[in-house]
């Protein structure tokens, strides 16, 4: 695939569309200075949409608001069961030589099935290792490194191959959850672009040869110190890292060790510098907190969040009502529409300037100093009220968390609050902070920058970083680059900053190397290797190394060297092999600190006028700040919120769009200080008005996957402000950026008289959302009057198993089923991500996600519900759900898919011969076919791929329906394992990779005839209902309701919840 | 104007369509035919290997035990191929100098793996589990035949899905004794060959031929206990016959206390297995989620 091909300016497809748009909605075309045939696309408007929205009696969803408005290109793209070209011949066929290929194809039909089978080699071990046993995967405890806090992992390896990575469920922190990053590190490893090599001036050199150099210069630059040597590292996550630079400093004293990422704590350092006069961390205490107040504070979203895991997992506990009907609530104050502000109770957009000013209203209205200032709309003001009574009436079982992208006088704000509530020690603790070596970030690289243009820099040693591609534009490090002596680069990959340096030394990854780091409570684990580095990288520890005395040792005893006295209690092997067994070190985590706030600090800056345009920077919640850029599986699952697939987007409420002119698609130019980027725009549901989200990480030049995605914020980001800009402007440019997004998946072909609305344009799921309660709530109030209210109203009934012309089937020993919990799920992706893991599940890449080809087996979807400006959403993890009844398999004309006697729906890839009438015939709309040998192109020619792949799991090929198997290669290991011993299966012994990878334990997998197990415990619950279980499918899967536990006067005072 | 086409073509027109129809019919048979027969299957084809290795010489003639080289069959899907160095514990000392041996020497030498031809090879969308065959009492012949009889590996049978199947609906008539997997020459029994079987229970989560016990000589009387299972075998060695035996004043006489049951056809054998080394019923061996993921 060329980048030509993946780029959004395809003039090409823009015409085609244009086109499209044209035929269909009959307007007049005006063509265009730059060739482009435009329309004036008849966008309703905003009052048309909440018109529509306001007509609507009782609880409403919608799914995107292309389907509310009725848009030719909804109508378009779900004109098909699959998108446009979706189910059509890629290649243009001519009739001719379609019956050509046909008439050969029946001539050979037959003898498909002789063909001959290639031979294969079998390569035994010269020496096998003693305690392998080949088939059998090995587990490994280590760490995922992390700027936030580690990731304590177990990975799991095939003849010594990582082939999965997920969270140590035996780890006090993180219990087992992991997140879509941790996940992906996996395809991180294997990634067919990594350097494979030591680079001088693009020519391959040794280690000794780098060594040499290095050493050289160090020796010139003892007599001064190591004036003129600098370092420019991310974040340091290793405890031996940072011992061994300490030890470096003290040989070369004028030595400067630069911290910087785009994604730092520079905020929350700086608040907590000037509070507490240290760096400390904050640790929230979610277990014990009745109400959540996040102040632009991304919590749920992942692990950029500092403690995501935990923070989720009690988030999750204190809302699954289990013997209780107590639960916790969140209010969420946010700039950027966040799964946090969906999962909230009580969600208030706010444009990114008025957050402070918000937060000193809130610490002055709970009495923690701060002025009460602000201009607030009533609305606000209401809100505002609210929240501090709230705050007030549970104080000491609340908690204040400040955003990280949010100014330092907002963490203060959280600190006086948490404070003055006597929150400190009840639901916030302080401790040390995670990082050894914390630092105000952005401060250090002004420096580095100042001295490099000045010529002072002789040589940079760039540990990990990419900072060519990821520094604030206003820096312009490429030209201070340019005046640098020698520049070092320890890089994954030859990446943007690579190709300049003069040294590039291709790095090992986490799953390569020794190394240790600090979960986020503090736990130390040790990160050991899992395979021999792929391309025989080198790592920081190794660089920093050869400054000292014994310049020659390795990783692995250095790591061995620090905790040597914390081992050492009992006896050091026994204790050390404890540590690299159990995944961390005892006794490691930190305990809380006594610390006071000092007052003061939260003084907020006055907001910008509300008529200016804010820019609001994110780090992509998938790529993070670029360095995942390159895994396939990251830019394609579909972001939470926006569901953006290979792209990022300028996002904007729906109200900015028609301000400027703009509709979705519409190329839009940003300018920010005579910066300029052009992005496609892209309305976001909640979002502010007068503010454009633009989301780091893409745009890079490098690399078969990362290079030619999206756009570059780094572009148009102020080293100062690096998270919010105001001033800026946005200009319409008139040209189509082709953003891809994956909202529907399925047309509604009803008449009216089956049931359909007729229309033919809309999507099953928004349509059946409106009524058929896919997604059902409650409020805490009403679910205590009225426990069964999932099933009641019209389509909430399930009818019994006889009300079938087929018989229903028998269980005699297991069944299969799982539950999820919607209350819990917080729509991280991280089930997503593993299972792709776990699955071999291939990337299809941008063009076939277009066309509606995305393979994931599950998804998330999301549905808003209520006002465009301030809708509520629910996620839904939506996967096969194993119908009794189920009405793919009565279509198959090939018996491709069958039941077992276990009740799982099967699919028997070999049979298939790709007719799809089981995915026409799923009402859930979970079947995706394989359209176009994906694993041939990404996977099976390509070595380093094929490693990382589930040996336990087919490959698939072209032609081959597939869909969510509930981790069967899982069921039958355990099913082999219980034989062997002539035992049942014991509970919770099964678990799919979705349930294994949940931070909130919303997903729980077991045998239903088993009636002590969790999840047909799970399954007696009032709230337990199944999605179209009114036509009869009988489905396995079955969805626990939500249930919000709302503030009823500030419900009341703010109108909503009123139904 | 003439005719173009005489009376008589009426019989070739009728003639043709027989023809026709016979020849689909010939086609299909004949292509039903094909795909079954050792061309396509490989089935008894001997393929060209590095080392013309003779299961013959090192198991009937050495006496060699399978679990020797392939080490992991009871407790992995994977029954193990021996490393080079399995190889060299020998021949490092006898045959050294041999021709034929150079491949395992040059591997031995260079670190490079011999690469065998695979012999037993199935689709890559099916997953075949050694162990929990092996642990549930299907012998190794019943697979791959007289292995200790073939100088140069072949496959007894076709792999073939209806060959798998034809076990998978009645298991029975394949079982064997767990002590008896490897067993080349176990021939089931019959009325010239009666097996005496007796159970007792175990506690649940034992190993499943843990309360099994069986022979093939009448209990009661001075047996043997190398024909029942010889140390070698490994699997499941009778612990209920030894512990009992071994407190006996004949420690080579079975256990008196045990109720033995004569079977004298496969059939009977097999049932009594099947209940007792709780094989799955045909339904759920015969689901396709047991071979296909």
């Amino acid at each position: 695939m060329n980048n030509n091909e993946r780029s959004g300016f395809s003039d090409q497809r823009s015409e085609q569309s244009a086109e499209l748009r044209a035929q269909s909605s009959g307007e007049a075309m005006t063509g265009s200075a730059n060739g482009l045939v435009q329309i004036e696309a008849k966008k309703p408007t905003l009052a048309d949409v909440r018109a529509k929205l306001a007509n609507q009696k009782g609880k409403k969803f919608w799914r995107s608001i292309d389907e509310l408005a009725e848009t030719p290109e909804f109508a378009e793209m779900v004109a098909k069961e699959f998108p446009s070209q979706a189910s059509e011949w890629i290649d243009p066929v001519s009739r001719r030589s379609f019956l050509k290929v046909m008439g050969a194809s029946m001539a050979l039909a037959g003898l498909a099935g002789c063909t001959k089978q290639p031979d294969e080699p079998i390569m035994p071990y010269i020496a096998a290792p003693e305690d392998l046993i080949l088939g059998k995967p090995v587990y490994f405890a280590s760490a995922f490194p992390f700027a936030s806090g580690a990731v304590p992992v177990v990975v799991k390896s095939d003849s010594y191959r990582p082939i999965k990575v997920d969270g140590n469920p035996e780890h006090p922190y993180v219990r087992g959850g992991s997140d879509p990053l941790t996940q992906a590190s996996l395809l991180d490893l294997y990634d067919p672009d990594r350097s494979q090599h030591i680079l001088y001036r693009g020519e391959t050199r040794t280690w000794p040869a780098f060594l040499a150099a290095f050493r050289s210069m160090l020796a010139d630059k003892k007599p001064s110190g190591g004036q003129g040597l600098y370092f420019l590292s991310t974040t340091v996550t290793s405890p031996t890292l940072a011992a061994q630079w300490q030890q470096a400093q003290k040989n070369y004293p004028q030595a400067k060790f630069v911290q910087y990422e785009p994604v730092n704590r520079d905020s929350h350092y700086t608040a907590a510098k000037q509070a507490f006069g240290s760096f400390v961390d904050a640790q929230y205490r979610l277990d014990q907190a009745d109400v959540i107040v996040s102040l632009d504070a991304d919590f749920l979203g992942g692990a950029t969040f500092p403690g995501f895991h935990k923070l989720a997992r009690d988030y999750a506990q204190k809302r699954k009502l289990d013997g209780t009907d107590q639960m916790n609530r969140l209010y969420v104050v946010e700039s950027v529409t966040t799964t946090t502000g969906f999962k909230a109770e009580h969600r208030l957009a706010v444009r990114p300037s008025e957050v402070a000013a918000f937060a000193a209203a809130l610490a002055s209205a709970v009495g923690a100093g701060g002025a009460s200032g602000g201009n607030w709309t009533d609305h606000q003001t209401k809100y505002l009220q609210g929240l501090a009574a709230d705050l007030k009436a549970s104080a000491g079982k609340c908690v204040v968390i400040p955003g990280e992208f949010a100014a330092p006088s907002v963490h203060a704000a959280a600190f006086a609050i948490n404070q003055a509530l006597g929150n400190v020690g009840k639901t916030v603790v302080y401790t040390d902070p995670v990082n050894p070596m914390p630092s105000i970030q952005a401060d250090d690289l002004k420096a580095l920058v100042a001295d490099m243009n000045a010529g002072k820099v002789d040589w940079l040693v760039i540990l990990n970083a990419n900072p060519i591609y990821s520094m604030p534009a206003d820096l312009d490090f490429e030209s201070a680059f340019n005046k640098v002596g020698t520049v070092v680069h320890l890089g994954s990959h030859w990446d943007e900053t690579g190709e300049q340096a003069h040294w590039h030394i291709n790095n090992a990854h986490y799953l390569e190397m020794w190394s240790d780091a600090r979960a986020y409570d503090g736990t130390v684990s040790i990160v050991q290797p899992m395979i021999d580095p792929l391309y025989g990288g080198h790592n920081a520890h190794e660089i920093v190394q050869s400054m000292l005395e014994e310049p020659d040792v390795s990783a692995y005893d250095a790591v061995r060297g620090t905790w040597k006295d914390q081992l050492s209690k009992g006896d050091f092997e026994f204790s050390w092999r404890k540590a690299l067994h159990d995944g961390w070190i005892d006794g490691t985590a930190y305990t809380p600190k006594t610390v006071t706030a000092k007052a003061g600090g939260i003084a907020a800056s006055a907001p910008a006028s509300g008529d200016s345009v804010e820019v609001a920077f994110r780090p992509d919640a998938n790529v993070y700040d670029g360095r995942y850029a390159n895994v396939g599986w990251m830019q394609e699952i579909p972001r939470p919120v926006t569901n953006l697939s290979w792209d990022n987007a300028a996002l904007m409420s729906f109200a900015t769009m028609e301000k400027y002119g703009l509709a979705e698609n519409d190329a839009v130019e940003i300018s920010v200080g005579g910066k300029k980027i052009v992005a496609g725009a892209l309305a976001v549901p909640g979002q502010a008005d007068g503010v454009v989200v633009v989301t780091l990480g893409q745009g890079r030049r490098h690399g078969r996957v990362a290079g030619g995605v999206g756009y570059n914020a780094y572009l148009i980001q102020q080293s100062g402000a690096p998270w919010m800009q105001s001033g800026a402007s946005l200009r319409k440019t008139g040209d189509i950026y082709d953003i891809c997004v994956t909202k529907s998946h399925h047309i509604d072909q009803r008449s009216v008289k089956a049931g359909g609305d007729g229309s033919w344009t809309h999507s099953i799921e928004g349509n059946e959302s409106l009524d058929r309660g896919i997604i059902r709530y409650a409020t805490l109030t009403e679910f205590k009057a009225n426990p069964e209210f999932a099933h009641e109203g019209e389509g909430h009934d399930t009818p019994e198993p006889d009300d079938s012309m087929f018989p229903a089937y028998r269980y005699d020993k297991n069944a299969w089923g799982m539950s999820i919990d919607l209350n819990s799920c917080v729509g991280c992706n991280a089930c997503v991500t593993a299972c792709y893991a776990e699955n071999n599940i291939p990337v299809v890449g941008r063009h076939q996600t277009k066309v509606g080809r995305i393979m994931q087996w599950i998804r998330i979807d999301t549905y808003f519900e209520g006002d465009l400006a301030a809708p509520r959403a629910h996620f839904q993890p939506m996967t096969c759900h194993h119908c009794e009844n189920a009405p793919c398999e009565q279509v198959c004309p090939v018996g491709a898919t069958v039941h077992s006697p276990e009740g799982l729906n099967l699919m028997v890839y070999n049979r298939c011969v790709g007719t799809r009438y089981c995915s026409n015939n799923c009402p859930y709309k979970v079947r995706r076919f394989n359209f176009l040998l994906y694993s041939d192109v990404y996977d099976w020619d390509n070595p380093t791929l094929a490693l990382m792949r589930n040996p336990d799991v087919s490959v698939r090929s072209r032609g081959v329906m597939e869909k969510c198997s509930y981790c069967n290669q899982r069921i039958q290991e355990v099913k082999i394992a219980a034989d062997k011993e002539n035992r049942e299966i014991r509970d919770g012994e099964i678990r799919t990779a979705c349930q294994q990878a949940c931070p909130t334990d919303a997903i729980i997998f077991g045998n239903i005839n088993d009636k002590a197990s969790r999840v047909a415990k799970a399954k007696t619950q009032e709230r337990t209902y199944g999605v179209l279980a009114d036509i009869n499918t009988r489905p396995r899967t079955t969805y626990v309701a939500g249930v919000l536990n709302i503030n009823e006067d500030l419900a009341k005072q703010l109108g909503e919840y009123s139904t | 104007m003439a005719q173009i086409f005489d009376r008589s073509s009426n019989a070739l027109a009728r003639m043709s369509l027989i023809l026709t129809g016979l020849i689909t019919i010939a086609l299909g048979l004949t292509l039903d035919e094909l795909q079954r027969s050792p061309w396509v299957t490989r089935q008894g084809q001997r393929a060209d290997q590095p080392v013309p290795f003779s299961h013959k010489h090192h198991v009937e003639g050495l006496g060699l035990q399978c679990q020797y080289c392939h080490t992991t069959v009871e407790k992995s899907s994977y029954a193990g191929i021996p490393p080079t160095k399995t190889c060299m514990n020998c021949h490092a000392q006898i045959w050294t100098n041999a021709q034929l041996l150079e491949p395992v020497r040059h591997s031995w030498a260079t670190g490079e793996s011999i690469a065998w031809t695979r012999v037993h090879d199935l689709p890559d969308y099916v997953f075949f589990n050694h162990e929990i065959h092996v642990n549930k009492g299907i012998g190794c012949s019943s697979c791959h035949g007289r292995v200790d009889q073939m100088p140069i590996m072949y496959m007894q049978n076709s792999l073939q899905m209806e060959w798998c199947l034809n076990c998978h609906r009645n298991p029975a008539k394949n079982l064997r004794p767990t002590s008896e997997i490897y067993n080349m020459a176990w021939q089931g029994a019959s009325e010239l060959r009666p097996v005496w079987c007796a159970a007792e229970d175990v506690p649940a989560g034992s190993p499943t031929a843990g309360g099994v016990t069986c022979t093939e000589t009448a209990p009661g009387g001075e047996v043997q206990m190398a024909a029942l299972s010889s140390p070698l075998t490994g699997l499941h060695t009778q612990t209920a016959a030894t512990a009992i035996g071994s407190e006996n004043t004949m420690p080579m006489t079975l256990p008196a206390g045990l109720h033995y049951t004569k079977f004298t056809s496969q059939d009977a054998l097999g049932q009594f297995l099947v209940q007792h080394y709780n094989v799955r019923n045909p339904r759920e061996l015969t689901s396709c989620e047991v071979c296909h993921r």
